[in-house]
């Protein structure tokens, strides 16, 4: 298929236009943060906020599967595979300070203004639920899509998911067994 | 104000280059996991974006379906790699008790 014909149709309206850019724009800050910060852990939870922000990026400007999968799977599988690599190698530290410090009271100030950002925006514009009529419909075609025309893709893929996890297993048991000495010791 | 191509596509870029850095210029195993998670993120964000912004009329929804099915795809290789890099990362940790990957592992 050919990417010509009529003009590309940009988004206008103009609270979905304003959380894009706020989307793109902490999509760019988390991954630079996740490459520049020395410490692994601030880096895999930059990295889990990125993916979190790109599944958001998704839900505005692709069908809803891909939303769903983004979050549901792709996230939260990256995000336990370094936690678990984190927690099988360096290990977390414990919190130095307790659940009532400054750190704490600011982060959850954060959070809870974030979330009521979100519900304003939801409420002026009731956005996700006007969407979700179309979602389902929009669902249908893409996995009919996926399905109809790209079998040999989804068996590749499936190959491919299978070998690097039994690639991965084997590495992991292999340096977890007992080394035999050699001849000379 | 709107959203189109062009800005999708700059912040694509961005991830890419971003991705790019971290693969060249960080020594941690870890960092560059993350950084060649962000160079097929890229990509699969420049796919949505063209299926998207790129064409109009009735070949729109057949090309948000293709461009879909790709970002699909270059996720689930995303994850393919990263389990396998994780592997080898916790391997590199064994070995020398850091996530360094260079030579003189500093």
């Amino acid at each position: 298929m050919l990417l010509i014909g009529a003009l590309p149709q940009p988004i206008t309206s103009a609270p979905l236009v304003v959380l894009i850019y706020l989307v793109l724009i902490l999509m760019i800050a988390g991954a630079l943060a996740s490459v520049l910060l020395r410490s692994t852990l601030y880096a895999i939870g930059a990295f889990a906020a990125t993916m979190l922000l790109v599944s958001i990026l998704y839900l505005t400007i692709a069908p809803f599967v891909l939303f769903a999968v983004q979050l549901l799977i792709f996230t939260s599988v990256s995000a336990l595979l370094l936690a678990g690599l984190l927690r099988d190698t360096s290990g977390f530290q414990r919190a130095t300070v307790g659940p009532f410090s400054r750190e704490w009271i600011i982060g959850a100030a954060v959070a809870a203004a974030l979330l009521a950002l979100v519900g304003v925006v939801a409420a002026v514009t009731s956005w996700p639920i006007r969407e979700s009529s179309q979602a389902v419909a929009c669902c249908t075609s893409f996995l009919t899509t996926v399905t109809d025309e790209y079998r040999f893709a989804l068996a590749t893929v499936v190959v491919v998911i299978g070998s690097a996890a039994l690639g991965s297993g084997l590495l992991l048991a292999g340096s977890r067994a007992p080394r035999t000495p050699g001849r000379r010791g | 104000m709107s959203v189109g191509l062009s800005a999708v596509l700059l912040a694509s870029a961005a991830l890419l280059a971003a991705g790019a850095f971290a693969l060249v210029a960080r020594r941690s195993a870890v960092t560059t996991l993350l950084g060649t998670q962000f160079v097929l993120l890229a990509g699969a964000i420049a796919f949505v974006a063209f299926g998207r912004f790129g064409v109009q009329g009735q070949a729109a929804a057949a090309q948000q379906n293709v461009a879909g099915s790709m970002a699909l795809v270059v996720g689930a290789v995303a994850v393919a790699e990263l389990a396998v890099g994780v592997a080898m990362a916790a391997l590199i940790y064994r070995e020398s008790r850091s996530f360094a990957v260079d030579a003189d592992r500093g």
